[in-house]
């Protein structure tokens, strides 16, 4: 110990720089200890085969398969970890350990999959194509939570849009279907009712947040119980009898000319449901309004400094009212997704926590939409692992790995993974002189 | 005289929103009823209020008759037929007796976790803290109290048994409610995000437990515990048979006084009070502000667990996944109606513990789902939060000032 204590370079010889000392040394030990578990793990599971496959072309062709020993993974594993360990112990505090930090976890949840699979053949193409799809409404609900997070607004109230999204979609495309028997109309007019309905919430958010200066996160809880009590109430009241009016035509993957050919690529990212497109293009589109332009600069003043943007002549509450709608027609979206594309059909409470899961990839992503996307498809990943691992009966406790994302939110809010900074103003009510 | 008008300018906003929130969803039932509103054209009468006697009974149809028939329902299944209690008394016959205030102390047994998840939500808001948590802290309660009690069925005494349960499931729903409440002294992690979050895992932990033959409930694979009645039993306050209204009830209320005692009384209560009013004051003032949330998350889970633990080795008698049903949420909209008062929390409690209890008869009676509480109790929480709503509706002019609100956590400034 003394020998990392001399090697490593200190940045000053003040308690904070002592403490991010001892914050590094724990860090090195708790790599030391992943590098043993996974020794330790492929010492119990050494000859155990495991194999993944890839789609090149398309779904049941020609594939790419690797085709390897669970023991060796682990021995890669554990041996990331131990280069990983080496490293924060000679550099000390000033490691940059986040950015290595996926090196040690992408070789631990290869292995870690390896081992629960115990010798089942998984296909990466549909493990990597599902965590996209079941990102997409973590990440679109995220995108909404972004906008309102930006604009000094703290919107809880996700949960709640995407359920009424969904509910909306559902009616509104099974009506228009049965109506016109046009699927295509169908979907679109239920999207955008959708769209609509959801929009209409954010504006009843931000009206009782900013007329009322109601608690944001009251007025969030208000949407979120609000949302499931009327949409199950008339699911059992009237959908339950009337199953017509809950049969909306279901949204089918859609290759995109082109891309879709790329090999290995074209399987995973291209020929999915036109949702994840959708999801793709909102957060470039998202990424360039918020940093680029001018409407941007004044979302982000009004969520960081509300007194200075005012002060500039910004309207800030308008700017406020503008981001909870939007934030609303994007999470209709999202909420439609889940019963046009994912379910077929609404059931109560289908939402299940996907909007409180955006939060979270608000956070993880530190408000950024890129960040948050990647954080959704970490999600998206968990979730398809999860039900992957359920339908091939591993030996795993379905509670333990459906509790696994929950965790990990904990953990990332907590800031376990670095500390994260959000909008200054966000929650607060803005006065306007 | 003076205390009482004050009283009554107190509690106009409640009730009327209460009143509001029922108005609404009796707009909600005559919309949805289509069979009768699709009558409108031909028969405007029989769609909307259409009156009848069928042998010798009064019988109400069309939407707004629908209306009447479900909160009849709704006010019989909370209070009974007073008629029929009155005869039963008469009668002194101990089985129509029982029959006919069951409603009433079933609507008790459903007060009672309300107030203890309440007076938890009151505790932790007072303190600038949002639990959102209230669910998963009476599910861990619940889970702490039926392990405590299977381990030591038939090792010890049943009175020692109920002790020692009691205790656990405040320990384990305290210990649920410290989690977030750490997290936020030490880190900052909001408390909303990690309340929802440990809702989520407590339901799972639950389903977890209940896997094991050591809870389960032999002879079948469905998740839901062995019967604890056998093993302990709360007593009964009233000894008739089919009522289940036991002490823990009496509990609760003592409970309500000591929170009370706790937070206007006592040092700590103040402190925690003034952490909820103004986080950096009370730090200037050498308070231990991330104390102050440790102590109010704590007791804030501790009493949502004791009322698990009463409900699993008291009135329900067996743990089962879905326990808590909306009681966490229920409990933030009762804990804002009472504005964080311990006793309005009784009253508010009993009310909703009422609604609860008629809103399944209303279910089983009138076709009317269950689920329409849920969005009455979202109205009644906006009405509450937004009073202007309710003064602009029903035309209240006030001279109360403004600041009147004593929510300190609707003042609390809450960032992420």
């Amino acid at each position: 110990m003394t020998a990392t204590s001399v090697a490593a370079p200190l940045a000053g010889t003040g308690l904070a720089a002592r403490r991010a000392l001892r914050a590094a040394r724990i860090r090195g030990i708790a790599f030391v200890l992943l590098s043993l578990a996974a020794l330790y793990f492929a010492s119990g599971s050494f000859d155990t085969p495991a194999k993944f496959s890839a789609w090149i072309h398309e779904q049941g062709g020609e594939a790419a398969v690797l085709e390897t020993r669970v023991g060796v993974l682990w021995i890669v594993a554990a041996g990331a970890s131990a280069v990983i360990a080496i490293l924060q112990f000679i550099r000390g505090a000033t490691f940059p350990w986040r950015r290595w930090l996926l090196v040690v976890l992408a070789p631990w949840i290869v292995a870690l999959l390896a081992d629960l699979l115990a010798g089942k053949p998984a296909i990466l193409t549909n493990v990597i194509a599902g965590s996209f799809e079941q990102a997409t409404p973590i990440a679109m609900a995220a995108m909404a939570g972004i906008l309102s997070e930006r604009s000094g607004m703290f919107n809880i109230a996700l949960e709640g849009k995407m359920l009424i999204g969904a509910f909306t979609a559902a009616v509104a495309s099974s009506l228009v279907f049965i109506a016109t028997g046009n699927p295509l109309l169908a979907t679109l007019v239920g999207i955008a009712m959708a769209m609509v309905v959801g929009g209409l919430t954010g504006l009843l958010l931000a009206w009782l947040g900013i007329r009322h200066r109601v608690n944001q996160i009251i007025a969030g809880t208000v949407i979120n119980i609000g949302a499931l009590g009327i949409t199950s109430f008339i699911f059992l009241r009237v959908l339950q009898h009337n199953t017509q009016y809950n049969a909306p035509p279901s949204v089918k993957p859609f290759s995109l000319p082109f891309l879709s050919d790329l090999p290995v690529i074209g399987p995973i990212l291209f020929s999915a449901k036109p949702y994840v497109y959708v999801g793709y293009i909102l957060v470039i589109v998202l990424t360039y309004m918020i940093y680029r332009t001018r409407w941007g600069l004044r979302l982000r003043a009004s969520g960081e400094k509300p007194a200075a943007a005012g002060t500039v002549g910004i309207n800030v509450l308008r700017i406020r009212y503008r981001a909870l709608i939007l934030a609303g027609l994007i999470s209709g979206l999202a909420g439609s997704y889940l019963s046009l594309a994912a379910g077929g059909s609404f059931q109560m409470d289908m939402t299940a926590g996907k909007g409180y899961i955006g939060l979270a990839a608000v956070i993880f992503g530190s408000w950024h939409p890129i960040g948050a996307f990647l954080a959704a498809l970490v999600f998206g990943f968990a979730d398809t692992t999860q039900s992957l691992l359920n339908v091939l009966g591993v030996g795993v406790a379905p509670q333990i790995l459906a509790s696994v994302p929950y965790v990990v939110t904990i953990v990332v809010v907590a800031g376990v993974v670095g500390r994260v900074r959000g909008p200054a103003a966000a929650g607060q009510p803005y006065e306007q002189g | 005289m003076k205390r009482v008008t004050s009283l009554l300018r107190r509690s106009a906003i409640p009730i009327l929103s209460v009143v509001t929130g029922l108005l609404f969803g009796a707009v909600v039932i005559a919309l949805t009823d289509f069979d009768s509103l699709s009558l409108i054209t031909t028969d405007p009468a029989r769609a909307l209020f259409w009156v009848e006697t069928i042998d010798g009974n009064t019988v109400f149809s069309g939407a707004i008759g629908g209306v009447v028939n479900a909160y009849g329902a709704l006010l019989a299944g909370a209070f009974g037929d007073p008629g029929r209690i009155v005869t039963a008394f008469q009668t002194g016959n101990p089985t129509d007796i029982a029959r006919a205030i069951r409603p009433i102390t079933e609507t008790l047994v459903s007060t009672m976790p309300l107030i203890f998840t309440g007076l938890g939500v009151a505790i932790s808001f007072r303190a600038g803290m949002f639990n959102i948590g209230g669910g998963g802290q009476l599910m861990l309660g619940a889970l702490g109290a039926t392990i405590t009690a299977i381990a030591l069925a038939g090792k010890v005494p049943a009175p020692v048994i109920l002790v020692v349960a009691i205790g656990a499931s405040a320990l384990a729903g305290g210990f649920w409610g410290l989690i977030p409440g750490f997290l936020k002294a030490r880190t900052g992690a909001h408390e909303v995000i990690t309340t929802i979050m440990l809702n989520l895992i407590g339901s799972l932990v639950v389903f977890f437990a209940l896997r094991n033959e050591f809870l389960r409930k032999a002879g079948g694979t469905a998740p839901v515990s062995k019967n604890l009645t056998p093993i302990v039993d709360v007593p009964n306050i009233i000894d008739l048979p089919g009522l289940r209204l036991d002490y823990g009830f009496v509990v609760a209320l003592l409970m309500a006084v000591a929170v009370s005692w706790l937070l206007f009384r006592t040092t700590k209560g103040f402190e925690l009070r003034a952490a909820g009013f103004n986080l950096t004051a009370a730090r200037y003032a050498g308070m231990s502000a991330g104390g102050s949330m440790m102590v109010a998350m704590t007791l804030s889970g501790a009493l949502a667990g004791l009322g698990g633990g009463f409900m699993v080795i008291g009135t329900v008698g067996q743990l089962t996944p879905d326990l808590s049903g909306n009681i966490g949420f229920t409990a933030i909209a009762l804990a804002l109606l009472a504005g964080l008062r311990p006793s309005g929390v009784v009253i508010a409690a009993l009310l909703f513990g009422a609604l609860t209890q008629g809103g399944k008869l209303m279910g089983v009676q009138s076709g009317i789902p269950f689920e329409l509480l849920s969005f009455i109790m979202a109205l009644v929480i906006m009405f509450v939060a937004a009073p202007d709503l309710v003064r602009g509706m029903w035309r209240i002019k006030t001279k109360v000032p403004k600041e009147t609100d004593p929510t300190p956590a609707s003042k609390a400034a809450t960032p992420v």
